[in-house]
């Protein structure tokens, strides 16, 4: 397929989507088949792209989409943009094969759900949505897609909308990431008026011929940025996606681990030539991430829900990618990026398998799955051990990118943490296979009608747990020019001044490797058997463990944060409204008091002499303006 | 006064819906006599305003100024089409809820003719004398229409409400029109630009004032913040389908004559004026929306969040160019359309239930999934969500103020746009999330009307949310007769 | 008489704002809802003031080719509508009181908040 023809990618998933969603019910199987039928031919389709695709050959396609213009000039050109490039390459593959193994997954964990034709309408316009997003060459595009995402996402989330956790959920993760894209919105308003464009190319090439003022740069980056913590669940906004886990386990694989929480690493990936005008930027998306990658990994550490632990590990390998982008390692952030897809997607969906099988999340009540879902045990081991970062697997390969980028342009303090929390990872990898499927069962009756899954759903398992092991070989420079690409990940990734052709380090991949062991084998020691040493350490340092079970009280803070401020802000529109205009200005015998006191909310008093002093009021105060400013 | 040769055939519009109007009014009297059905006057007052509508497109681009008085260009076309959609849609959806809840029918369709016609006038007045007795044309209607629920008790105080408050709105109007009448010498649009370009440092004190009672009278029409307090009251008291009426018609002809006034007349004054309609901007963007989250009365909730879209419209006011001019049309086209497909879903489910509270809304999902999903598209959209008109003309209207250099006020928009969305859900949350009320859990159907007035509309939501190009271009052509530069 | 607004004009216009202030006084204070309307009328009495004022003595009328029949005009206008607002505003106050047997604004409040 040409690389110009990939807006065709998004174009499948819309109409399947908008067939599905209007004829679902009429469809056999509502419309399953249609659905994967349509994103396997989107992934053939993106496999030929990728193979006709060379490191250089960037390819661009526009189209006009809305002009505005004042009499004869035009001021304003919206394009519908496509723009594919390596790092859109890297997306598209992790995008299209997680989708579809999930979609084929779904047919066996959703089966006999109430709305099931429906469920692969959402993940279709997620596709689409995710696509988009991917190859779009303008931020206004990408800003729509950004939002159709989050829609899919708080659709997803809030799937089973009966639960009132999982409505909660929804609303949590949308209002959360909202915050966030008013930063994005905001943040691309100012690049385009800095720079005319809201073509990402435009406005970088503008930032590198210096067009934009440094400060102006910097506030809008930081803004930008905002955007991508918020989507990318990075800290101080990270609260939604552990919540997020109340959706479809296959939905937490595909939406909440491999594709749209990394649209945020994707975004400042992108946009990386921008903040590498500006440094401080950077030092912010390095520190950012940092410090989401150690909370998160220390929360995953007391976690006892199985997709919890798995959400916290996201949140803080997402910290890692963050690292990397923070250091310019663009390379190591989207190998990352790519393994992390295929080896925390296959990660999920074994938990799901497992969720499938018990109908059980808690670890507590887990334990000794070996011997019943012996095919759930084997991946989903494997897939904590790419994850620990053993070599040869994918997450070995792509970690060691990030910390060899880490030591030479992080400060030794940064490295050491990410160094320590890459330990926490095999420690917490270690844990919840320990504790999931090794041991004895812990509930009996939990234990007894657990039962291997379906085929259906143990095929994706399997052909993930070949991409979580062989996925990392894509770095070594045989395997890159096999593929196609002479210089290995740096020309897969990122060619240019920030690419490099990949090289073992051996002091940190041998380091590394060591760490990953010591981490595994502190697993074993505290959580082998029956777990007695882990108690004890609970025991040791209660305050800890609270707080870590607690999350940091980060979520108290921002509910009463909420609580007081918003409330309070409109209680204080009230009580003017109530006390200044009512009582003071109108209602002096103070004969309301007693009656609308009580009523804090409460702004309107109904009488048309207390409207019409507002409007008096009004009029002052407007009349102060004009004179105050003339 | 020479010269009477105009170009009469301009006016045809409003002729067919004057005329219609009384057509409606006479059929009423001998309705009995006549044996006329019970469809026959929404059936004429449709016609009538398909055939105005029609007879607007067919003088695009043609022009006549009327000797200063009303100019009928693309401009007033642009809205004329708006308005006598708004009018075809609030008959087409209402008509089931008004011979229900309305005793006088008749009364009731010739007053939404002949505000139409009010507000049409305000779009095409190049004079404060023409822009007065239109405004007054609107209001008198719609404090009629307001009260015209008779066995409602709120729907008269609502009227009572509204009357006194408008006249005590209108005197301040007037006077500021005095005063700048005064300042200028001229009550003709393009005669007061003259003088004020001319410099107006003499009339400096009489000028400010003038131009404060201006904003007041015409804040109140708009709803602006502090300006606003009948507002609600008024949409709640009133019959439902005038309270579209009002949320659409009256605000979006308000803003008409805004846009007239401010980019025109007082364009050379702007100095004095920018910083007032920046301020009572950001009160309507933020207290509207504030206030907004404490509603439980749907259509006390969609009063507030129509102030709420006010303010950001006001902001287009202020950093008045080209650009912000056009976009402030298409917002409003937006606006309109989004607005009216959420209220034609809340007629329709006022009509099936007789309830307007928003706990009476949960489960709206299981009962009418797709009336659910119009009133989900309808608040997003309003929310500014995107793919939805909301988004595509917010987000046109937000950039028209970035880029004209009042970035502070854009961001305030995009904050206050973010509050909103959480009302908004709060509906939405109630029709997916809960139970619906024991006893109501049996699904039901809309009216034919309704499936026709709700299902064209979203469509129009989501056509602007993807393809809003040709709105642009037609906006563009209508804001070009303003002139700026 | 040569530079801003000639005395007679200011003396006419502080009638005109000391009649208006006066109405504006009276439509806050008033609990009646006859009353309120009488504030209002005084308004609007005050703009018509202002309007003739404006249109027999205001000096910047020959400078911008001014229009002193346009104020006149205005005036009729107002006094026409001030009286269809009478109307208006009367019947709904008959409307009120038929229902709730009073005009007074301070208990016509069953929509509030």
């Amino acid at each position: 397929m040409d690389m110009e023809h990939v807006w065709l990618l998004p174009a499948i998933p819309v109409v399947i989507f908008a067939v599905i969603g209007l004829f679902g019910r009429l469809l056999p199987r509502g419309g399953d088949w249609l659905a994967i039928l349509g994103m396997g031919a989107v992934t053939v389709l993106a496999a030929l792209a990728i193979v006709d695709f060379q490191g250089d050959n960037i390819a661009v396609w526009s189209e006009e989409w809305m002009k505005i213009s004042d009499g004869s000039r035009v001021v304003e050109l919206i394009e519908i943009s496509t723009y594919v490039d390596s790092i859109t390459v890297v997306m598209l593959t992790a995008v299209t094969i997680v989708t579809l193994m999930v979609m084929v997954y779904s047919v066996g964990y959703m089966a006999g759900d109430s709305r099931y034709g429906w469920y692969f309408a959402l993940l279709s316009f997620f596709a689409a949505a995710m696509l988009t997003l991917v190859v779009s060459g303008n931020l206004l595009m990408l800003y729509l897609a950004w939002e159709g995402v989050g829609l899919a996402s708080y659709l997803l989330i809030g799937f089973w909308w009966e639960k009132q956790s999982a409505a909660e959920a929804a609303k949590k993760a949308f209002i959360t990431t909202r915050i966030g894209d008013v930063g994005l919105l905001i943040g691309i308003i100012l690049l385009w008026r800095g720079s005319g464009s809201f073509d990402i190319q435009e406005i970088i090439h503008h930032a590198e011929s210096g067009g934009f003022d440094q400060t102006y740069l910097t506030i809008t980056m930081l803004f930008l940025f905002a955007g991508a913590v918020g989507k990318s669940a990075q800290f101080p906004l990270h609260v939604w996606l552990p919540d997020a886990m109340e959706g479809p386990t296959p939905v937490s694989a595909l939406i909440h681990a491999a594709t749209m929480v990394v649209a945020g690493v994707y975004l400042v990936a992108r946009m990386l030539p921008v903040f590498d005008t500006v440094l401080i930027a950077r030092d912010v998306v390095l520190y950012t991430g940092l410090i989401t990658a150690v909370m998160a990994a220390s929360m995953a550490l007391v976690t006892s829900d199985i997709k919890r632990v798995l959400a916290y590990s996201t949140v803080s390998q997402l910290g890692f990618m963050f690292v990397a982008l923070g250091v310019g390692a663009v390379t190591a952030a989207m190998f990352h990026l790519l393994t992390h897809a295929f080896f925390k997607s296959l990660l999920f969906l074994g938990s799901g398998s497992v969720i499938h099988a018990t109908e059980e999340q808690e670890v507590e009540q887990l334990g000794g799955l070996r011997r019943k879902m012996p095919a759930t045990t084997i991946t989903f081991t494997i897939g904590a051990i790419a994850l620990a970062g053993i070599v040869p697997l994918a997450g070995f390969w792509s970690k060691d990118e990030i910390l060899v980028a880490a030591q030479e342009g992080a400060p030794a303090i940064a490295y050491i943490t990410l160094a320590a929390t890459a330990v926490l990872t095999a420690v917490y990898s270690t844990r919840l296979v320990l504790l999931t499927f090794w041991g004895e069962p812990k509930n009996r009756s939990v234990h007894e009608h657990a039962h291997e899954s379906p085929p259906v759903m143990v095929i994706p398992l399997l052909i993930l747990t070949a991409l979580a092991v062989v996925s990392g070989f894509v770095a070594l420079d045989g395997v890159g020019e096999a593929l196609g690409f002479a210089g290995g990940i740096g020309e897969v990734v990122y060619e240019g001044a920030h690419g490099h052709a990949y090289a073992l380090n051996e002091t940190v991949a041998i380091g590394a490797t060591i760490a990953s062991l010591f981490g595994i084998g502190l697993g074993f020691i505290y959580w082998w058997g029956c777990a007695a040493r882990a108690e004890a350490a609970r025991n040791w340092a209660p305050e800890l463990h609270a707080l870590l079970v607690n999350r940091y009280y980060i979520d108290h803070l921002y509910q009463a944060t909420i609580d007081r401020v918003i409330l309070g802000l409109s209680g204080v529109v009230g009580w003017f409204d109530r006390r200044v205009i009512n009582e003071t200005g109108v209602d002096g015998s103070a004969q309301g008091l007693g009656y609308f006191g009580l009523r804090l909310k409460f702004l309107q008093t109904g009488r048309i002499p207390n409207y019409a002093l507002a409007m008096a009021v009004g009029v002052i105060a407007i009349a102060l303006v004009a004179f105050g400013t003339n | 006064m020479s010269d009477l040769n105009f170009d009469y055939a301009l006016l045809i519009p409003e002729f067919i819906l004057v005329g219609t109007a009384i057509l409606i009014i006479m059929a009423d009297l001998f309705r009995k006599e006549l044996g006329l059905g019970r469809l026959v006057l929404p059936a004429i007052a449709a016609l009538g305003t398909i055939a105005a509508g029609a007879a607007s497109l067919a003088y695009i681009d043609d022009v006549d100024d009327f000797a200063n008085v009303i100019a009928i260009d693309n401009y007033t076309t642009f809205f004329r089409v708006l308005f006598t959609v708004v009018l075809l849609v609030v008959v087409v959806s209402g008509y089931e809820y008004v011979e229900r809840n309305i005793r006088h029918t008749g009364e009731f369709y010739a007053l939404l003719l002949l505000s139409t016609v009010g507000a049409i006038y305000m779009a095409g007045a190049r004079e404060l004398l023409t822009a007065y007795i239109s405004i007054e044309l609107l209001s008198f209607s719609l404090y009629v229409a307001v009260s015209l629920a008779k066995t409602n008790p709120r729907s008269a105080e609502a009227g009572l409400k509204y009357v006194l408050l408008g006249g005590v709105a209108s005197a301040m109007l007037l006077y500021g029109m005095s005063l700048i009448y005064g300042t200028a010498g001229s009550t003709q649009y393009s005669e007061i630009a003259a003088a004020f370009s001319g410099g107006t440092s003499e009339y400096g004190f009489a000028l400010l004032l003038g131009l404060v009672l201006l904003i007041a009278g015409l804040g109140f029409k708009a709803s602006a913040v502090p300006f606003h307090m009948w507002t609600p009251d008024a949409y709640e008291g009133a019959p439902l389908p005038i309270t579209a009426y009002l949320s659409a018609t009256s605000k979006a002809a308000t803003f008409a004559l805004l846009l007239r006034i401010f980019a025109g007349p007082l364009l050379p004054v702007i100095d004095q004026w920018q910083w007032m309609m920046a301020t009572i901007a950001v009160m309507t963007m933020v207290g509207g929306n504030l206030i907004a989250l404490q509603q439980t009365n749907i259509k006390r909730l969609l009063a507030y969040s129509s102030i709420g879209q006010v303010g950001y419209m006001l902001m287009a006011i202020t950093t008045i160019s080209d650009a912000s001019a056009s976009a402030l049309l298409v917002h409003v086209a937006g606006y309109l359309i989004t607005n009216l497909a959420v209220f034609s879903a809340v007629i329709a489910f006022h009509n099936r239930t007789g309830k307007e509270e928003l706990d009476d809304f949960a489960g709206l999902a299981e009962t009418n999934p797709y009336l659910a999903m119009v009133l989900t598209a309808g608040m997003f959209s309003l929310a500014g969500m995107p793919l939805l008109a909301g988004f595509v003309t917010k987000f046109i209207l937000f950039q028209a103020a970035a880029s004209g250099g009042y970035l502070w006020l854009a961001t305030v928009a995009v904050i206050a746009s973010t509050i909103s969305l959480y009302y908004y859900l709060q509906v939405i949350r109630r029709m997916y999330l809960l139970e619906p009320a024991r006893g109501e859990s049996g699904r039901w159907r809309l009216s034919p009307a309704g499936y026709i007035a709700t299902g064209t509309l979203t469509a129009g939501v989501f056509l602007v949310g993807i393809y809003a190009g040709p709105l642009f271009t037609v906006a563009d052509r209508a804001a070009r007769v303003l002139a700026l530069s | 008489m040569s530079d801003g607004l000639s005395v007679e004009l200011a003396h006419y216009l502080s009638v005109s704002g000391i009649i208006f202030g006066i109405g504006i006084a009276v439509a806050l204070s008033k609990r009646n809802a006859i009353a309120v309307l009488m504030g209002i009328e005084l308004m609007l009495n005050a703009v018509n003031l202002a309007f003739i004022a404006f249109a027999r003595l205001g000096g910047n009328f020959e400078a911008a080719g001014g229009d002193p029949l346009a104020g006149h005009v205005f005036v009729v206008f107002v006094l026409t509508v001030a009286a269809a607002e009478a109307a208006v505003a009367l019947a709904l106050a008959v409307l009120v009181y038929r229902r709730r047997e009073t005009v007074d604004l301070d208990r016509i409040t069953l929509m509030r908040w």
